[in-house]
């Protein structure tokens, strides 16, 4: 199967240099509406699916392989073979972020720079570090996964109707927007929460930039800090925006860092 | 309740406040995050928000409240994006309805759903149990097919093997009766004419013992006895050739007939010669060499009765019970001799028969019993 047909790889703008965005826990591509076509004009851009997200190849799925975050880098780095990448900006958000820090390691000729968006290299506190979750929440998140699938899929299933009054948003992206099989969910949720990237931050060979959101509840400014004092060539933007999705609800804002950046 | 453009509370209503004990005054200024369990934040953050965004609504998404006194309120939860003019967001409205019958049904309906599962992968695997036997069997039966071949083959082989041992065993015993005839041709003193006596009786009994192991060796290795049968033959004649037979080759010995066989019987005469040879033998070197030998043969209705009475010492009653099993001798004298195959090979043949061979000793006199029924059918069925 080719590796652009399984993570539904779509190719656009006019520019030579090549810019690619993944996507974090939850929804797809679509994350980076807002954000991609502003830099349509400079850059070439690569817009994918995780595997097991939107219109992936979900028999490509592979509880084993996807069970570490390593699994997706690999993926990662087998589209940038397929599009012969090289000196690439990759902007990666929330858990893409720490994909894109390990691809980097395997491929470092590939990428340029990368530009992380809510990262975390560990959600759960452990010692003196401050991860925003414990132990006992994580625990929570995913045995409410495992518990109620139905509150998720079924939450899922009435939105999946197009919609009237945004236009814009074709029938095509509402049916596929956010949509998840609850097994992957689970499970993506369990690589995304559980894992420990923090080693893998000094090792970053090329140029970074963190974008942190203010008030972020899955990954907090104290994080964002750590992830700037542990990477060397690193800056760090504390954005305006609020939440986990500034690239939905700031496109401006991230827009302006990145084009400052890149 | 309504949300400002920065997330915040700006009102809410009191049935809201009744469900989760914070007052009206105490929500203003919240995020709607603060309200949630941790699982509920990570999915509004990841999941929810980000629709909201894209759609301007959500609909039917469910949630975990967190009351004031830490209770778990589950909830469905719309909510509406207003814009003004330009694009920019006024203000979110949710509403929130109470779930807990819909999320116990929910929960009823996946635990529903985990048990159907359960027992289809408790089918799949009885499915792949049940496969794997059936594969077995077969391969078991096939197994069992090649070994009868294979079984049937060997049996041929030991056919071909007894006959040929049977062939090459006889030759030489067929030129020494050849010879022993040209002999009595010749003029010849009396001592020489004794000797061929006994000659022709060693021929005799040697040729005895040949037919007796390979019927042996034939039913051990599965051939069975096998039968000629032709009831309109007459039985006496074999009967009174068995009888000149020993009689020539052991002239001192006695032998009293009595035949009336007034019906056909359905026999193998060269079986039943054999049958006799064996037990008129048996009588010779076991029985009293003074007395003579009974043997008579008389059809009854229904049946033919035949024995072979001689006096002596009985057997004894430990050898009663094992005589007609094979290689079973009575005590063993200096001048026996034979396999103690002659009463096997008898019984072998009464019960090719459809026949019984007894036996009853005493002190006055041993006698076996040899009974047949007189039906065709009964002996021709085997």
């Amino acid at each position: 199967m080719s590796v652009t047909r399984r993570n539904n790889v779509r190719l656009s703008g006019t520019g030579k240099r090549p810019m690619i965005f993944a996507h974090g826990f939850g929804c797809d591509q679509n994350m980076w509406r807002f954000v991609a076509p502003a830099f349509e004009e400079d850059f070439q851009i690569v817009l994918f699916d995780h595997v097991g997200s939107g219109q992936s190849d979900l028999t490509a799925y592979d509880s084993e392989k996807y069970a570490s975050l390593s699994g997706y880098a690999a993926d990662l780095i087998e589209i940038g073979r397929e599009l012969q990448l090289q000196g690439a900006v990759f902007v990666g958000h929330s858990v893409s972020a720490m994909i894109g820090v390990l691809a980097v390691l395997e491929a470092p000729e590939m990428f340029e720079s990368l530009v992380l968006v809510g990262p975390s290299p560990r959600y759960v506190d452990e010692g003196d570090y401050i991860g925003g979750f414990s132990q006992a929440q994580i625990d929570e998140l995913l045995e409410s996964l495992a518990d109620n699938p139905m509150g998720w899929s079924a939450a899922m299933a009435p939105v999946i109707m197009g919609n009237p009054d945004r236009p814009e948003l074709g029938e095509e992206l509402a049916n596929s927007f956010c949509r998840t099989d609850p097994d992957i969910a689970k499970e993506f949720a369990r690589v995304t929460f559980t894992s420990d990237n923090r080693a893998d931050l000094p090792k970053v060979p090329v140029r970074s930039l963190i974008l942190q959101c203010s008030e972020d509840v899955i990954a907090s400014e104290t994080v964002g800090h750590y992830v700037h004092r542990h990477i060397p060539d690193s800056r760090l933007v504390i954005l305006n925006a609020t939440g986990h999705c500034p690239n939905l609800s700031a496109p401006d804002e991230v827009i302006a860092a990145i084009r400052a950046f890149a | 309740m309504s949300l400002r453009p920065d997330g915040r509370v700006v009102k809410s209503n009191m049935t809201l406040s009744d469900w989760i004990g914070f007052t009206q005054a105490e929500l203003v200024g919240k995020k709607l995050h603060d309200l949630l369990t941790v699982p509920g934040r990570v999915f509004f953050e990841t999941h929810f928000a980000p629709l909201l965004r894209m759609q301007g609504f959500f609909h039917e998404v469910a949630l975990d409240f967190v009351a004031k006194d830490g209770a778990r309120i589950p909830v469905l939860a719309n909510a509406m994006e207003r814009r003004d003019d330009r694009g920019d967001l006024v203000f979110t409205r949710i509403t929130i309805f109470k779930a807990a019958d819909r999320r116990r049904y929910e929960r009823e309906l996946l635990e529903a759903r985990t048990a159907a599962e359960a027992a289809k992968r408790e089918l799949q695997a009885l499915n792949a149990t049940l496969e794997t036997r059936i594969r077995h069997a077969v391969d078991e039966r096939l197994r069992a097919e090649e070994s009868l071949v294979r079984e049937r083959e060997m049996a041929e082989l030991r056919e071909q093997f007894i006959a040929v041992l049977g062939h090459d065993l006889r030759n030489p015993l067929a030129s020494f009766t050849g010879g022993i005839r040209m002999l009595r041709k010749e003029p010849l003193s009396a001592r020489a004419e004794n000797l061929l006596n006994l000659l022709q009786g060693s021929v005799l009994r040697m040729s005895g013992l040949i037919d007796n192991v390979l019927d042996f060796a034939r039913g051990r290795l599965g051939g069975g006895i096998g039968l000629d049968v032709d009831p309109d033959e007459p039985l006496q004649p074999i009967l009174e050739q068995v009888v000149g037979e020993l009689r020539a080759a052991a002239p001192e010995a006695v032998i009293d007939c009595d035949f009336a066989i007034s019906m056909s019987v359905p026999c193998d005469r060269v079986r039943i010669g054999q049958l006799v040879s064996n037990l008129l033998g048996n009588a010779l070197s076991h029985g009293d060499k003074g007395q003579p030998i009974k043997l008579c043969a008389i059809t009854e209705p229904g049946e033919l009765v035949l024995f072979v009475a001689n006096a002596g010492d009985p057997i004894p009653q430990a050898t009663m019970q094992r005589l007609f099993e094979p290689f079973v001798r009575g005590e063993v004298r200096h001048s026996q001799n034979g396999l103690g195959l002659g009463l096997h090979i008898a019984s072998e043949i009464a019960k090719a028969h459809r026949g019984t061979l007894t036996v009853e000793s005493s002190d006055r006199e041993t006698r076996f019993t040899f009974r047949m029924p007189l039906t065709h059918s009964d002996v021709l069925e085997r």
